[in-house]
Formats: C-alpha cells, sequence, structure tokens
C-alpha cells in the first residue's frame, strides 16, 4: 500500500519536472507565433516574426558566422584532438601526468575565466604584433582550444576498448605504419571520429561566453545576437530565432534516438 | 617461393589433392635458429634468460609451460612484435633479428584471433595479400583457394561479428595462411573453444601441417595438446629451455622434476642413495637399469602409473613392493588405484579388461619392471 | 653483433620518442600557446595597476585585490563582498536543491521499464542541449511583470505591485537549478542503476523501517554519483555568467558578472584578473576537495565526459 503511494507520488513529480522543464521551451515557441509584441498575451496565431527573420541581414550573417566557425574548428580540432588521442594511447605506459592536466585544463576552466584570458591575450598580442585581430580568426582559435580535450578523449577511449592484438595482426600482416594508420587505425576510428566531429560541432554552435569575449564587431555568431537583442529590449524576432534553434536540437534528439535504435539492431 | 618440380609432376601431385591449391607447390620449409635470447621486462622481469634452440624445417613444434614461462615472449619474439635485448633469430639461415615484422615472412594465428571488425571475413583474408600490393585479381584467386583448402564455404560472405568462435579460428589460421609465410606462428589459437572443437581442431591443424609441410611453431600450457600434436616439444619454465625433445622423449624421460611434474606426472620419489644399479627412496629400496643410474646420489625416481602390475605373481627380476588399496576410481577404459607403499602414496592404472577390480583396503603386491624406472634430475 | 642491436635498439627508443613528440605535441603546444599563456597572463595582469583604458600597466601592486575586497576611492563598500557572498550562496542553494529535484527522478527512472529508461533520461537531457541564453530567456518570458505567475506571486504577497519574479534572486536561483537538473540526473542514475538491491533486503532483514533502509542501505550506495554530479553543477555554478545577468539584473550579480563588467565599459582589468583568479582558485579547491572526498568514498568516478 506504502509502495503504491510512493509510486504514485514520484510519477507525478516527474510529471512536474517535466512540466518545469519544458515550460520556458514551450512559451517561447508559443509566443513565436504571437501576431502581437506582447510578451504576456498571445493574441492569435502569426507568422510575421518568421518574415521578419528571413529579412534580417544580421540574422542571416550571425548565422552563417555560426556555421564557418563551428565547421572549420570541428575539422580543425578533429585533426589536433585525433592525433593527440593517438599519441595518449599508444605511450599510455608512459609518466604523461603532464599531458593528462594539460587536456583537462579547457574542460574544467570556468567559461568566463577562458573567454577573458583569451581575450586579454589577443587584444595585448594585437597591440604588439598588429595580428590576431577580434574576429573569425580568434574565435576559431578559442573554439578549436576547447574543442581539442574532447575529441583526444573520445578518440583515446576508442582505442583502449580495441582488442591490443588487433595493432599486432596488422604488423603481422605486411602492413607498414603509414599503410596501419590508413588501412586499420582510420576505418576502425570512423566512428568515434564522426560522433567527436558532431559534439565538437555542437559544442561550438552553443557557444556563448567565449564566443562574446573572442568575437569582433562583424563576427557575431547567432547566440551573440541573441544576446544583444535581449540586452537591448525584447524584439520579438527572438521568439522565432530562438523556436528554430529549439527545433532544431529537437530534430537531434530525433535522430539521436533513431541512430541508437538502428545501432541496437 | 620457387617451384622446383617440372610442371608434369606438379600436375599430377594437383590431381591428387583434388584441385589447384595455393599450397600444393612443395614448400621449401624453414628451419629456425634461436642463439642465446634474453628478453628483460622493466627493471626485474626476466621473460627468457638466454634460451638456444633449433627448429627444423618442416617441424610442428611447440612451446609447452606454465603461465608467465615466456613461451608468449618467444612467439612474439619469432613474429617480431618484442625485439629481444640480447641474442640473434635466424629464420631460413637469413639473420632476421632486427627486421619488423611487416617485412618478416613470419604469421601469426592469435590467441584472440584479432580479427578486423572493420572488414568482411573476405577483406581479413586478403588483407595481408593487399598490404603486399598485389593485384585485385591475384587477391581474389588466392582467397578463394585458401577458402576451399581450409573449407570455409559461405562463411567468407559473413561479416566478423556473425562468427562462432569455431569459425573465428578458422578465419585466423586462413588470413595466415593465405601469405604462404617462411614460418607459421600460433599462440594457444585452441585455449578459447570447447573441449569437443578443440579435439577435432587438434588433428585438423596436424594434418594441415603435414599436408603443408610448414614449420609451425605453437604455444600451449596443455601438455596433452602438445603430446597429440606435435614433432618435438621445448618446455620452458621461468624463461629457461627445460627439456628438448619429441612427444614420448619429454614423457617417457623427463629431464627434471619440473618437467615430469608439468607432463603429469605424481609418481614421483625423492632418491636417498644411489649405488651402482639400486638406488634408495621413501618406497623403498629399488633395481633399475644400469643404463639409467645416474653419478648424483640425489634425483627422483619416476614410475609411470601404467607400469605398476597388481597381483600376487611377481615375474623374475622385477621389483617387488607391498601396498594397501587406499582409493579406487573406475575411469571407463582403466581402473586408477591410488595405493600406500611404506606410508608413501603410489599411483597405478590398470586398464580394465574385466579382471577382477582390488577393492579398498584390499593389501596388494605390486611388480615393477626395472626397465620401467626413470631418473629425473632435480 | 651486439653493437649493431645497440644501435638499432637507441634508433627505436629515438623514433618511439619522436613518435611521442608528433602525435602529441601539436595539441599539447596549442593548448600551452593558446590556453595555459593566457591564463598565466590574466593572473599576471591581477597584480598589475590600472591603467589608463583600463588596461594594465606596471608597477605591481595588490591594487586589485583591495578592490575586489572592497576599498575603493570612496573608503570601503561591502558591494563586492556581497557579490562574492551571494556567488557562494547561490551555488549552495542551487546544488542543494539541484539534488533534492534530481534524486527522486534518478530513483523513478530506474523503476520504469527499461525500454522507457533511455527516452526518460532523453527528456530529461534534451533541454540542455539548447543554447543557455535562449534558456534563460525562456525564464525571462515566463517570470516577467504581467506574466500569470508573476500575477499569482502578487496575489500571494511574495512580491510588491507591478514588479515581476525576474530580475531577482530567486529568478537565479531558478534559472541554475533549471541549467544544472541534467548533470545531476545522469550520474546519479548511473549509481541507481548499479545499486546492489541484496543490500537493502539485508537492511529490511534486520528490521530496518524503509526509511532507515533508505538511509543506510540506498544512500551510501549512490554517493559516488552524488559526487560526480555535484562536481558537475556547483563548481560550474559559481562561475555562471549568462544567468545571474540576465536574471539577476543589477541585483543579482555573481563573481562572473562582477570580472566580466571590468573588461568592458568601465573597464578595470586588474580588478577583472583579481576576480578571475579567486573563480580559478575556488574552482580548483572545489576539484581537490572532490577528488579528496572521492577518495575517501573508496575508488570514486571518473568524471570524463
Amino acid at each position: 500500500m506504502r509502495k503504491r503511494t510512493l509510486n504514485r507520488g514520484l510519477a507525478g513529480f516527474w510529471w512536474l519536472t517535466l512540466i518545469f522543464l519544458y515550460l520556458p521551451l514551450a512559451i517561447v515557441v508559443l509566443f513565436s507565433f504571437n501576431s502581437t509584441n506582447s510578451a504576456a498575451n498571445f493574441t492569435s496565431f502569426s507568422l510575421r516574426w518568421y518574415h521578419r527573420l528571413l529579412g534580417n541581414e544580421q540574422i542571416i550573417s550571425a548565422f552563417y558566422n555560426s556555421l564557418v566557425l563551428a565547421c572549420v574548428s570541428s575539422i580543425v580540432a578533429l585533426v589536433i584532438g585525433c592525433l593527440i588521442g593517438y599519441g595518449m594511447y599508444r605511450h599510455r605506459h608512459r609518466k604523461l601526468g603532464w599531458l593528462i592536466v594539460l587536456i583537462y585544463l579547457p574542460i574544467v576552466l570556468p567559461d568566463i575565466v577562458f573567454g577573458i584570458s583569451e581575450m586579454a591575450f589577443f587584444v595585448q598580442f594585437n597591440r604588439l604584433t598588429g595580428l590576431l585581430e577580434p574576429g573569425l580568426g580568434t574565435m576559431i582559435i578559442a573554439h578549436v582550444t576547447f574543442q581539442i580535450p574532447f575529441v583526444a578523449l573520445i578518440v583515446y577511449s576508442r582505442f583502449v576498448g580495441l582488442d591490443p592484438s588487433l595493432f599486432e595482426a596488422a604488423k603481422d600482416l605486411y602492413a607498414s605504419p603509414f599503410k596501419r594508420a590508413l588501412h586499420f587505425l582510420l576505418p576502425t576510428l570512423k566512428p568515434a571520429l564522426i560522433s567527436a566531429f558532431f559534439l565538437s560541432f555542437t559544442l561550438s554552435i552553443d557557444d556563448f561566453v567565449i564566443s562574446f569575449f573572442t568575437a569582433g564587431p562583424e563576427s557575431a555568431t547567432l547566440p551573440i545576437y541573441i544576446w544583444g537583442a535581449i540586452k537591448k529590449g525584447v524584439s520579438p524576432e527572438i521568439n522565432a530565432i530562438a523556436t528554430l534553434m529549439i527545433g532544431a536540437v529537437a530534430l537531434a534528439a530525433i535522430l539521436s534516438l533513431l541512430f541508437n535504435r538502428q545501432g541496437r539492431r | 617461393m620457387s617451384d622446383p618440380m617440372p610442371a608434369a609432376e606438379a600436375g599430377s601431385r594437383e590431381a591428387a589433392t583434388g584441385g589447384a591449391t595455393v599450397q600444393s607447390r612443395p614448400r621449401e620449409a624453414s628451419s629456425i635458429e634461436l642463439e642465446g635470447l634474453h628478453k628483460r621486462f622493466g627493471r626485474d622481469t626476466v621473460a627468457l634468460d638466454g634460451v638456444d634452440l633449433t627448429i627444423e624445417a618442416g617441424e610442428f613444434f611447440t612451446l609447452l609451460g606454465p603461465s608467465g614461462c615466456g613461451k608468449t615472449t618467444l612467439l612474439r619474439i619469432l613474429a617480431g612484435l618484442e625485439e629481444p635485448n640480447d641474442g640473434r633469430l635466424k629464420i631460413g639461415g637469413k639473420d632476421v633479428t632486427d627486421t619488423p615484422p611487416h617485412r618478416r615472412s613470419v604469421n601469426t594465428v592469435f590467441q584472440s584471433y584479432a580479427l578486423f571488425p572493420h572488414l568482411s571475413v573476405r577483406d581479413n583474408l586478403a588483407f595481408g595479400l593487399r598490404m603486399r600490393g598485389e593485384p585485385a585479381a591475384e587477391r581474389n584467386r588466392k582467397v578463394a583457394e585458401v577458402a576451399e583448402f581450409i573449407q570455409l564455404g559461405s562463411l567468407i560472405e559473413r561479416h566478423v561479428d556473425q562468427l562462432s568462435g569455431g569459425q573465428r579460428q578458422r578465419i585466423a589460421l586462413a588470413r595466415a595462411l593465405i601469405c604462404e609465410p617462411d614460418v607459421l606462428l600460433l599462440d594457444e589459437p585452441l585455449s578459447a573453444l570447447d573441449a569437443g572443437l578443440r579435439g577435432q581442431l587438434q588433428v585438423e591443424l596436424q594434418r594441415l601441417q603435414k599436408r603443408l609441410g610448414m614449420t609451425f611453431v605453437f604455444v600451449t600450457h596443455d601438455q596433452d595438446e602438445a603430446m597429440v600434436m606435435s614433432d618435438r616439444i621445448a618446455v620452458l619454465d621461468s624463461g629457461i629451455i627445460q627439456q628438448v625433445g619429441t612427444p614420448s622423449e619429454v614423457y617417457e624421460h623427463p629431464a627434471n622434476a619440473f618437467v615430469a611434474r608439468f607432463m603429469g606426472h605424481d609418481n614421483l620419489f625423492a632418491i636417498s642413495r644411489s649405488e651402482a644399479d639400486w638406488v634408495e627412496t621413501e618406497l623403498g629400496r629399488l633395481t633399475l637399469e644400469p643404463a639409467e643410474q645416474r653419478a648424483e646420489q640425489d634425483g627422483w625416481l619416476l614410475i609411470r602409473p601404467e607400469t605398476l602390475e597388481l597381483g600376487p605373481e611377481v615375474p623374475e627380476g622385477y621389483n617387488r613392493l607391498e601396498g594397501i588399496v587406499r582409493e579406487r576410481l573406475y575411469r571407463g577404459s582403466r581402473i586408477e588405484y591410488r595405493l600406500e607403499v611404506n606410508g608413501q602414496p603410489l599411483m597405478a592404472m590398470a586398464s580394465n579388461l574385466g579382471q577382477r577390480m582390488h577393492a579398498v583396503g584390499d593389501s596388494v603386491t605390486i611388480s615393477v619392471c626395472p626397465e620401467d624406472l626413470v631418473r629425473v634430475a632435480s | 653483433m651486439a653493437n649493431t642491436q645497440l644501435v638499432t635498439r637507441r634508433h627505436a627508443v629515438v623514433s618511439e620518442t619522436r613518435h611521442l613528440l608528433f602525435s602529441v605535441m601539436p595539441g599539447a603546444l596549442w593548448i600551452f600557446i593558446f590556453l595555459v599563456l593566457p591564463s598565466l597572463y590574466l593572473m599576471a595582469v591581477a597584480f598589475m595597476t590600472n591603467g589608463s583604458y583600463g588596461l594594465p600597466e606596471l608597477p605591481l601592486s595588490l591594487d586589485a585585490f583591495k578592490q575586489l575586497a572592497g576599498f575603493g576611492f570612496l573608503g570601503w563598500s561591502p558591494g563586492n563582498l556581497y557579490t562574492l557572498l551571494r556567488s557562494l550562496w547561490q551555488t549552495l542553494v542551487s546544488t542543494a536543491l539541484v539534488v533534492v529535484v534530481a534524486y527522486p527522478i534518478a530513483y523513478y527512472i530506474t523503476t520504469c521499464r527499461a525500454k522507457l529508461r533511455p527516452l526518460m533520461l532523453l527528456a530529461v537531457v534534451v533541454p540542455s542541449w539548447t543554447n543557455q541564453v535562449i534558456r534563460a530567456f525562456g525564464w525571462m518570458n515566463l517570470l516577467a511583470p504581467g506574466t500569470p505567475l508573476s500575477d499569482a506571486a502578487q496575489a500571494l504577497g511574495l512580491i510588491g505591485d507591478y514588479m515581476g519574479l525576474y530580475p531577482s534572486n530567486f529568478a537565479v536561483t531558478l534559472g541554475l537549478v533549471y541549467n544544472f537538473l541534467p548533470f545531476m540526473v545522469l550520474p546519479l542514475y548511473a549509481a541507481f542503476e548499479k545499486l546492489d538491491v541484496a543490500q537493502v533486503q539485508a537492511a529490511q532483514d534486520l528490521y530496518a523501517s524503509p526509511m532507515r533502509a533508505f538511509w543506510h542501505a540506498v544512500f551510501p550506495q549512490t554517493l559516488p554519483g552524488l559526487l560526480a554530479g555535484t562536481v558537475l553543477v556547483a563548481i560550474p555554478a559559481f562561475g555562471m555568467y549568462v544567468i545571474p545577468e540576465l536574471l539577476g539584473g543589477g541585483k543579482g550579480m555573481m563573481l562572473g558578472n562582477l570580472v566580466a563588467n571590468q573588461f568592458a565599459g568601465g573597464s578595470n582589468w586588474p580588478l577583472g584578473a583579481a576576480g578571475a583568479l579567486l573563480m580559478l582558485l575556488a574552482t580548483f579547491v572545489g576539484l581537490f576537495a572532490m577528488r579528496r572526498i572521492g577518495k575517501r568514498l573508496g575508488g570514486g568516478e571518473e568524471v570524463v565526459i
């Protein structure tokens, strides 16, 4: 008897929590279709804010910047992180404590300290050399820096899960070091590389604080634009662009569900 | 590999084996020479402590010993996956100590099979050929040949994770053989299989080796497996070779107590005194053949259980012992008696020919021929 | 003979080291140049003086730290200290609330059918995949003056007329809990999954009431998960910027905002750097403390994302 009321109570708590989790997002989505500017009253259904979105050059350029930044930084981080993940695995019996510290540093550092350090560094560097003006370049550098550890760890754990004698079998079967890399390492790593790229891409697109502090006047990304719009006062297009971003997340969630179901089969 | 046989003979051989196979050409098998091999891991662990060994061309040679004796290390040095700290290795007369594994004509069947999970069975088989740069047509032909030779049938088109343990083992073997190495190395390839399959594959592997005429080096910790399959066995302990010999030599005349115990012998008795044709042991005084006698005063006496006769009649010249049956174990084709003689346990094995079995607690007379007593060093 | 062996062995060692350097150095160098050096520079800035345009200049001084403690032009003001205390307070409260909410949720998920569980976990985690700016914005919409929630709060007398639930400390706490809830649910769920039910049954067999059975048999086993979750929640919460900035307004300032402001309009880089240094210190102290506790618990789980 007691167990049943406990379970009912827990179930109720679960649904309350779900409402708590999705309510803010639901409201944003709802009001993006609001025909008036009000944040409090829903008047009637309309797509006008979405129309305004498409005509807003700043948003389009911010979207473009976000994509370019995410793509370029993810690719660079993939290469560097893959190398370092392999090195960590291949030499795992050596004392590489300093390397572990370096790898965990970007993850552990609070993003505001990260962002401000980068900004201070780039500003002074720019003053001294005239290079690295705040812009997409500095943002890419900063993003790669926090993406590398994730890629390295994903690659490393993929290697650790392998049967070590596979490496030896490749040597035994006449593969030179270069051929081993091409015909054994890379194909084996493929799923890990794909998920590492996906993770890096997501981290980059979603990032605000670090991007904010390393951005230049022309290189606003989508989160930076939204931030600016919020600060200036609620512009109703924000609901629309936020809804689109929420939609992208929902799509990713559905895809990951399907992907997992397929993988299980 | 060059084919010294004239074409006509080669053709008839092919006909005899029922179809052209990659391995129907006679092999020029390679011998292996190991000189003074030392291998150390870290600062403290000595894996191999001065190993000298010659393996004849075309032999099925087994490295036998308990875990940690160095047999796997030795095999890996043969493969090129480990480098010795000292010593030389020659295969087919050529010094290959410094040759990396991907340039040695040696292939390995790994204990875990090590099939590439991202490749199909066919691509696994062709991997070594591909790495050596052989064209696709050649590769396909050889894959078909080896598939027929090892009778893989439809397994070729499957994927690695669809295979059972026994099937994987055959693929691993085929993948190594397709490269036609000078030497084939096998690292406990049957240890993961169940007893029935294991027995069957032991015989198949032995047949295969004879048919190919290739030098096989096999590693196992199972003395029965070693005796069934090998031409010669090397018993190792703590990085040192204890004995090298044919299965009958190692079983019937073990070089020392370690080898005797490892081959499963229980009836070892410490020798306290030794004269011209007799020895004094815990069992009592026993005569043995002078040829078997040694100069040392100590050591062990080995009595194989199957050589003991139980019954009141003691043949002329035989040693006579009196004992009591403590346990009797019925093993179907044999009957195992655990006896006690002079307070010492003694095991006897009698073929089950339908004779009356001795009961537990019976006093029994035991005869053993002096020729069947073996002296074993400490 | 032996000489060629030695030469090849030395060659092998050299090429191994070369391989290590080639694979590891690009990443290590990158992180060193683009993170370690900037962080070191920032720490150095904390000890410099505030020059014109807010950019740091020599000579070295401890002015920034004094300012951080509140000693400004006009004598001592408690503003900065309040900010620091508020940061600590918010971290504590939000972490505690996250634990209180995540615990039953994690447990409930384990009681559901196995097929449902990944779906339920996904449902909890997906909101955290949205951008944190959008999440904060969502709460701004919900808590603004004139919204149903604010009206209800007004009616209950919790807030004054024409005010909203945001900007306020309450809104910041809410935002933090919302942000970090999934990061506590996941490790706790993992701990519950591994739960040794036999221990609970043993406790009941030994006359423990349900409450006591929970406290003595269930709770200790979930401690590693709790610890992992706390690391993922409390330490980032202390350094939050976006949530206190958007939901706190002027009054909800936390350390992160204090630091960020010094690098914006009214700049004072050394003061900002001093604050950042403090934040770094808090982070490392927190991590160190968690590791200690983790070791005491015996094999606490490594936090690998």
